[in-house]
């Protein structure tokens, strides 16, 4: 009988010792499960600035690509090379997967949280109206950069073949919804206070990037449909754009890892020399006598700048370098500055817009602008405006011409506005880079992810179909002026 | 744990007391009755009792058992004898010749002992000795070639991960590994490798955590391929099981101790055709860029203010395309710079150096010592062994440590309950590691990035000189700051990784025998360990990638902490009763309670070090990043049973069923059963042929599930970093799902064993088939969704596949004779299906551009990358001259999978030496080597400096004005004209300069040019053992003696893949298919003592 018991004893204790609380097993403690909407739209911010300040050649490439710079030993990126590194996937992965996904998320646990006050409500609707700005900004971005995207369709997870939708149609749809925040941003109230690290959640200063946002929105349909939106767009939010320097919208980059500039990591604390001053910039600014060298690049010791030539082979030792003021890892992330909304401005007077000025008028504001943006000694921004290549009446060419070559000059060091200036208005010329694997002239868009191909196969041709081949040199639907010559 | 210790005590103090019982002492020789030959190896058993000894090489053997005790005598081949010794003192006993071989028994799953006759399913066994007497830092390297179906690749990293996959991979994006059991206890295998190391980037291989397992301590090793063979084991069997038998304690002659020590010495050395042969004719730079003069590879300016220009080498160039060598041209080179160098401010002439990256290497040492004590009686016998593993690897500042002990017991409390435990405590120590992948990994810059005028000596000394980071690849000639390589030497001593792992595996069992029919066994089994890995960087480095994130950093310190537990309990009853004479069955009922617990910790400095050298936490000088902390619990409860039928020992009928319940599976889908079923039929029972000894076919159908990885159910937030006081989140990138199901590998599998000629030949075939369906994956999704991947099911994997196993005895002289072993096998895989519109499945994205994926419709491992463009068939050529690649990466350019492998083992014995040598054979299976894709654009290897299709040397300039075809060709021009076509059709006839970066390599060229085929023909192992006549023992106080000479991966007799072996890799894992930076193979040459007292 001993034995007996022994055994049921054993059997019970088994038993016990098997496990139910499987879905306490389960469980991941160590990562928060629930969490404020404020903590995610606080990240997308600095992922957004993150991706447009880097120069990483796994991430940005588009700072070469407008030929700002040019790189030293390896010249793939140079040479609008996207495939070896597979670059359009990143810019998916950071938008998409990354600060979209976040900002949506973030909109998402917001609207579901409900409001205690009418004064939370209203912060509640300026939050709201303020994420979909920066999503709207977003999504410019990824138009500019592809043509076609995914968009009605896009970050719905259950949907794995997301639709790829008309550019052109996808600009109004992001121009009525800056529209509609504007209505809902409410000034009365504040919004995401801190947790905002652009605007620290003023609604004043973000209805003034909504405006602008729309400024930079419309001036990009400028060339499209006969531009009746874009003229539309652009004078409604005239009066409400920025009105100086510190009005733009600008992420403080901190001291220290990993909050500091991205191109501080590319740049300093990677210890390469991959980039040099490009000798499309250094030799437009060297016959301009532009005051700005000296805050872009960094003067030869024995004087002067030297660009490498775009694309070749460049030794970091025989070309100017890249100005201490990008060396630093507080260096601004940009998104919209004041000077370029002048320059939109001024293009937009020159198209006969109504802007509120001449475009001489706001041609000279956008550049003294750019000085100041860049510290350069107010003094020497007028001898620069009385430089007969500079000067409105003098400056040689078209409008496009003299917009083009001040807008581009100005936008150094961000990219993509760079060379969206360049595609929209063909100037200045840049240069044909002599190892250009691909194609035989300058690319003017990314080809969309590999990933598309194999992922979302049906989507993605339709989307190559309809704007006219995924190759880098199909030109987006803005991009409708006369192919652009080069040297 | 205070328990298990405690019942260890016991057990050694009831041992000992055993030892010291009184009894009789009898001798006796073991003969063979077909020739009169005296029998080695038979074992003497004392019946009842696990007590017992083994004949020597003259069939001779001394025992002390008590006067009325019975002996039985076995030995393979031969029928068992039971003698009764009835007071006799000296036994002479003849064993008869058993033809039919049929009594083998094996451990199955769950630890339990089959006759392997009864077996509907495939086994391999594997002796102690084979994997024992070549040492290796990793046992499982000592499989490869000598089981049919089981695919081992040693990656050739120090102290690296293994690879083991049985009869292909079948979870497309889970664990392929074998699962490893000691004695009944499972025991983690774990490759704690991170991302970044396992697809290549950066970082070290810590191996895989079965290379704890003590290849001194293993009896025998039983290899279940199928699902059949180990569904018992449930789940995580999957992908078939090494089942390990340690050795145990016996009874010994004159009550004494059984003592035995085993030495082994073993040096290393590189094996040259793994590594690169560098050309000599030019040195460092890209190509001629550098300067206009007569010397355009090298720079020219007035370095030293004398007025005159002066030649510069472009040292801050990684590459060997620069000015060709001329003795008489006076150049300064890197080491001019440095103060400390004898050639300080001198120019030096321009020549190849000397002392190239070969001179880096070390011999390797390794020295393996063991002691083993084992002793027993009637009622009990206990084991107590100790290892020490040391090994210096061919880097400089590199070692390898263990130190194994183990202790196993057993008593028999009652005459029909027997308690047994064992203890293995592991003690694993590395220092200097070395680096693996792209990145700050010196191989890389010796395979892909390196001037060959660089002198290894001179790096050595100016480092032993100065201790500073004095590199031949300084920033520019008045800039010492590294840029891209550090000095390998400052690498190797001052930003050297450590880590140790502390491991303890144990278990503490009783059987009871109830009746003669039913017997239970309980089982506790704990395997758990602690490691800690730190990686360092010291301050002054070139930037790479370390800690948290993988940041570049100029200086650092990361810690990764990890304890992991896992607790088994068994509990089985066991029945096993003969119901006619002809008809037996045999069964079980099992549950099994499984807990898996690991807790990691993973953290670093951010933005380098405050005080060189101090490798803390708190010598950060920005503050921490969040460390990446984890902390799994994963619970299973499996309940089991079978019941085997067998008719009159030809037929044999088996069944198994277990139920699992899995924590990591949704409330709803947590339970989840599997059968299987499997046959075996004996119609050599019904041949009465003479030549014919055995003849079985197997026949077998399983299912078996698995569950999905832990917490892939619910959705949680990445907290990120928080700036300027604000706290931040992320979304996770992969989407969780809550309505996961088990997913289900269902097999069939026939086989066909036969034995004739007296035993001399041997067959056993086997085919299976086995196809793993609703895989829990996170599958790959559009990006545009806001996630890369989400958990589904879906997706299946299809293997099929042959292996043979022969076995013979060619000769067979009464003191010589041949033995052969040959295994092949070959397994077809192809991805079946893996969700509805999605064809690819991308695993492992590498630098290089290369993809390793799954695809429909192909093997599981294509690799992708991209390949030329085609105009009716032929290349299509840009108008300059270059070849025109396709504008996307996914064409598939090759597959990880080899074609077959085998294996063929020559063992031959002439009195007391024994000779064997096994040759190992991979037949096919693709690579991408990205040290050809950089290294031939970077112009380091001989290649690079070969004769044109005009017999001129290559790198001749062909046109007046380098590269530009527009001016006139030269005279005796290098260079080659590209095969293929214009865009046009027309064929291409425009000659392209072979002096620079351009010409090969990754620059134009297409990933598909660097995939090579991965097979080899490898001689490895080869063993020489001379057994010390035992008359010559009689003398000593050794009871037995042998010596060996061992060499393993001797010479590698057939490749494919240049200046590396292809079997290096970066790590274990799905990801393979791809090599860089890999270390060379060694060959490695040892001396073994073994000695019993």
């Amino acid at each position: 009988m001993k034995k007996k018991y022994l055994i049921l004893l054993v059997l019970a204790a088994f038993f016990a010792a098997c496990t139910d609380n499987f879905e306490d097993y389960n469980t991941d403690k160590k990562n928060p499960a629930i969490v404020a909407g404020e903590s995610l739209f606080s990240n997308a911010e600095k992922s957004l600035s993150d991706h447009m300040s880097s120069s990483n050649v796994n991430v940005n490439v588009l700072k070469l690509f407008a030929q700002y710079w040019t790189e030293t030993t390896y010249t793939d990126e140079a040479n609008y090379d996207l495939i070896n590194r597979g670059i359009p996937q990143q810019v998916f992965r950071d938008f998409y997967r990354g600060l979209l996904r976040d900002f949506q998320e973030a909109t998402k646990i917001i609207t579901e949280t409900p409001a205690t006050s009418a004064i939370g409500e209203t912060e509640k609707q300026n939050k709201l109206a303020i994420i979909d700005l920066l999503v709207c900004y977003s999504y410019q971005q990824l138009v500019d950069i592809f043509g076609n995207v995914p968009y009605t369709e896009a970050m719905d997870v259950e949907n794995v073949a997301p639709a790829y939708d008309d550019a052109a149609t996808i600009y109004a749809d992001l121009i009525d919804r800056v529209n509609a925040a504007l209505t809902q941003l409410d000034d009365a109230q504040g919004s995401f206070g801190t947790a905002d690290l652009i605007y620290s959640g003023d609604v004043a200063a973000w209805k003034k990037f909504g405006n602008s946002l729309k400024i930079k929105l419309g001036i990009g349909l400028a060339d499209y449909d006969g531009g009746t939106l874009a003229k539309a767009t652009v004078e409604s939010a005239v009066a409400g754009a920025f009105g100086g320097i510190g009005d733009g919208a600008f992420f403080p980059y901190q001291t220290s890892s990993p909050n500091y500039n991205p191109l501080y990591d590319d740049l300093v604390t990677s210890g390469r020399n991959d980039f040099v001053a490009a000798n499309t910039i250094v030799d437009i600014m060297n016959a301009l006598q532009d005051p700005r060298r000296w805050a872009y690049f960094e003067e030869m010791a024995e004087g002067g700048f030297i660009g490498g030539v775009y694309g070749s082979t460049s030794p970091y030792a025989l070309y100017s370098h890249l100005s201490d003021a990008l060396h630093q890892p507080t260096l601004l992330g940009l998104f919209i500055t004041y000077d370029q909304v002048l320059f939109y401005l001024a293009e937009g007077a020159a198209r006969g817009y109504s802007v509120g000025g001449t475009e001489e008028e706001l041609y000279n504001a956008a550049i003294t602008a750019s000085f100041e943006l860049w510290g350069v000694p107010a003094d020497s921004i007028t001898s620069y405006l009385a430089n007969p290549d500079v000067a409105w009446a003098t400056a040689p060419g078209t409008w496009q011409e003299k917009i083009g070559t001040q807008a581009w000059l100005a936008f150094y060091a961000r990219g993509l506005e760079g060379y969206t200036s360049w595609r929209r208005l063909d100037f200045p010329i840049l240069n044909m880079p002599e190892s250009i694997t691909e194609y035989n002239e300058i690319p003017k868009r990314y080809t969309y992810p590999v990933n598309e191909q194999t992922l979302n196969k049906e989507s993605w041709q339709a989307a190559s179909d309809a704007i006219g081949g995924d190759e880098m040199v199909t030109p987006l639907f803005w991009d409708t002026a006369q192919p652009v010559p080069t040297k | 744990m205070k328990r298990i210790t405690g019942m260890l005590v016991c057990l050694l103090l009831f041992g000992f007391t055993a030892i010291f019982a009184q009894d009789i002492q009898i001798r006796g020789t073991v003969t063979a009755s077909e020739d009169g030959s005296a029998l080695p190896g038979v074992y003497v058993k004392i019946k009842g009792t696990n007590a017992g000894t083994a004949t020597d090489f003259e069939g001779k053997f001394q025992l002390t058992v008590a006067s009325n005790a019975t002996l039985v005598f076995s030995s393979i081949g031969y029928k068992d004898q039971e003698v009764a010794l009835a007071g006799q003192s000296v036994l002479d006993v003849v064993l008869e010749q058993d033809v039919t071989q049929v009594d083998e028994v094996v451990v199955t799953a769950l630890g339990i002992t089959r006759e392997k006759k009864s077996l509907g399913y495939a086994t391999q066994e594997v002796t102690g000795d084979e994997i024992s007497t070549v040492k290796s830092s990793n046992f499982i390297n000592s499989l490869s070639g000598k089981v049919a179906g089981v695919n081992v690749k040693a990656n050739g990293n120090m102290g690296g991960s293994t690879n083991i996959i049985i009869r292909g991979s079948k979870s497309l994006t889970g664990n392929n590994q074998a699962l490893f059991v000691i004695d009944g206890v499972p025991v983690d295998n774990s490759n704690t490798n991170n991302a970044g190391q396992r697809t290549g980037r950066s970082g070290y291989d810590y191996g895989n955590a079965a290379a704890d397992i003590n290849p001194n301590d293993i009896e025998s090793i039983n290899i279940l391929k199928g699902a059949a063979a180990s569904a018992l084991y449930g789940a995580r069997a999957a992908n078939g099981v090494v089942i390990i038998t340690t050795k145990k304690g016996a009874a010994k002659q004159n009550k004494a101790l059984g003592v035995s020590i085993n030495s082994n010495v073993t040096w290393s050395k590189i094996d040259k055709s793994t590594f690169p042969e560098y050309q000599d004719q030019f040195g460092g730079g890209y190509g001629p860029f550098y300067s206009g003069g007569a010397h355009p590879g090298l720079e020219e300016f007035d370095l030293d203010g004398d007025g005159t220009d002066d030649l510069v080498v472009p040292f801050y160039e990684d590459a060997s395309y620069g000015e060709k060598f001329d003795p008489s041209l006076m150049v300064y080179q890197w080491d001019a710079m440095v103060p400390e160098s004898p050639n300080y401010g001198k120019k030096t002439p321009w020549v190849a150096s000397k002392n190239g990256p070969d001179k880096f290497f070390e011999t390797g040492v390794t020295l393996t010592n063991g002691i083993d004590i084992n002793g027993g009686s009637d009622k009990s016998s206990f084991r107590l062994a100790y290892t020490n593993f040391d090994q210096k690897g061919i880097m400089p500042n590199s070692k390898l440590i263990k130190n194994n002990i183990t202790f196993n017991g057993s008593y028999n409390v009652m005459p029909n309950l027997k308690i047994s435990a064992s203890a293995n405590y592991v003690n694993t120590k590395g220092k200097g590691r070395n680096s693996t992948g792209y990145s700050d990994n010196i191989m890389t810059s010796f395979r892909q990035w390196y001037q060959v005028n660089v002198d290894m000596d001179m790096l050595e000394e100016l480092y032993a000189k100065t201790g500073r980071n004095v590199t031949w690849n300084p920033t520019y000639y008045d800039d010492p700051v590294p840029l891209y390589w550090d000095s390998p030497y400052w690498v190797r001593f001052k930003n050297y990784q450590t880590d140790e792992r502390n491991r303890l595996i144990g278990y503490v069992q009783a059987d009871w025998k109830a009746t003669d029919w039913l017997s239970f066994m309980g089982r506790v089994a704990v395997d758990t360990y602690s490691e800690l890995q730190e990686e360092r960087k010291a301050v002054g480095s070139v930037a790479g990638e370390l800690g948290v994130d993988r940041p570049d950093v100029t200086s650092g310190y990361s810690r990764y902490d990890r304890t992991y537990l896992e607790t088994n309990m068994d509990l089985m009853a066991n029945f096993r009763k003969d119901l006619t004479d002809k008809i037996n069955i045999n069964g079980l009922l099992g549950v099994n309670i499984r807990n898996q617990k690991v807790d990691r910790v993973f953290a670093s400095t951010n933005g380098g070090l405050s005080v060189p050298d101090v490798y803390a936490l708190s010598n950060s000088i920005d503050p921490m990043l969040p460390p990446d902390e984890l902390n799994s619990t994963v619970a299973m409860n499996g309940y089991f049973g079978s019941l085997s039928l067998g008719y009159n020992n030809m037929l044999f009928l088996d069944g198994t069923y277990r139920i699992d319940q899995s924590s990591t599976l949704p409330s709803g889908n947590w339970t989840y059963g599997y059968p299987s079923v499997s046959g075996s039929f004996l119609f050599s029972e019904l041949v009465d042929a003479n030549w014919l000894q055995l003849g079985k076919l197997r026949l077998n159908y399983a299912e078996v599930g698995n569950d999905a990885p832990w917490a892939s159910t619910s959705d949680v937030y990445d907290p990120v970093a928080p700036f300027a006081g604000n706290p931040m989140v992320s979304v996770p990138i992969t989407k969780n799902n809550a309505d996961l199901k088990p997913e289900r590998t269902k097999s069939i599998e026939a086989g066909l064993e036969l034995s004739f000629l007296q035993g001399r030949a041997g067959i056993d075939l086997a085919l299976y088939k086995q196809n793993t369906i609703n895989q829990i994956l996170p599958v790959t999704i559009s990006l545009a969704t806001g996630y890369s991947s989400k958990y589904i099911n879906a997706g299946e994997i299809e293997n099929k596949g042959v292996e043979l196993q022969l076995t013979g005895t060619p000769v067979k002289l009464n003191e010589f004779a041949w033995d052969i072993t040959v295994n092949w096998a070959k397994n077809v895989n192809k991805v079946v299906e893996l969700k509805e519109g999605i064809t690819n499945l991308q695993l492992g994205s590498l630098q290089g551009g290369i993809t390793i994926n799954a695809r429909v419709g192909e093997p599981y491992g294509t690799i992708q990358g991209t390949d030329f463009q085609y105009v009716n068939g032929q290349r299509l050529v840009r108008a300059n001259g270059y070849y025109r690649r396709s504008t996307t990466s996914d064409k598939v350019i090759g597959n990880i999978n080899p074609d077959w492998t085998g294996g063929v083992l020559n063992a031959f014995t002439y009195k007391n030496l024994r000779f064997s040598f096994l040759i190992d054979i991979q037949h096919g299976g693709d690579l991408f080597s990205l040290d050809q894709w950089y290294g031939q654009a970077t112009g380091l290897y001989k290649e690079s400096v070969a004769n044109n299709d005009l017999g001129n040397p290559v790198r001749n300039q062909v046109y007046t004005d380098y590269g530009d075809a527009t001016t006139p060709m030269l005279d005796n021009p290098g260079g080659i004209i590209n095969e293929g076509v214009y865009a046009d059709g027309t064929t291409n006839t425009l000659r392209v300069e072979g002096g620079d970066y351009r010409f090969k390599g990754y620059v134009y060229w297409p990933n598909s040019v660097y995939i090579y085929d991965a097979s080899y023909v490898k001689l490895r192992e080869v063993v020489l053992t001379y057994n010390l006549p035992s008359q010559l023992m009689a003398k000593t106080f050794m009871s037995a003696a042998s010596v060996s000479f061992v060499g393993s991966n001797l010479w590698i007799m057939s490749k494919n893949l240049p200046y590396a072996d292809p079997e290096a890799s970066q790590s274990s894992g799905n990801i393979q298919g791809w090599q860089g930076g890999t270390l060379p193979a060694t060959r490695n040459f040892g001396i073994s003592l073994n000695v019993q007292f």
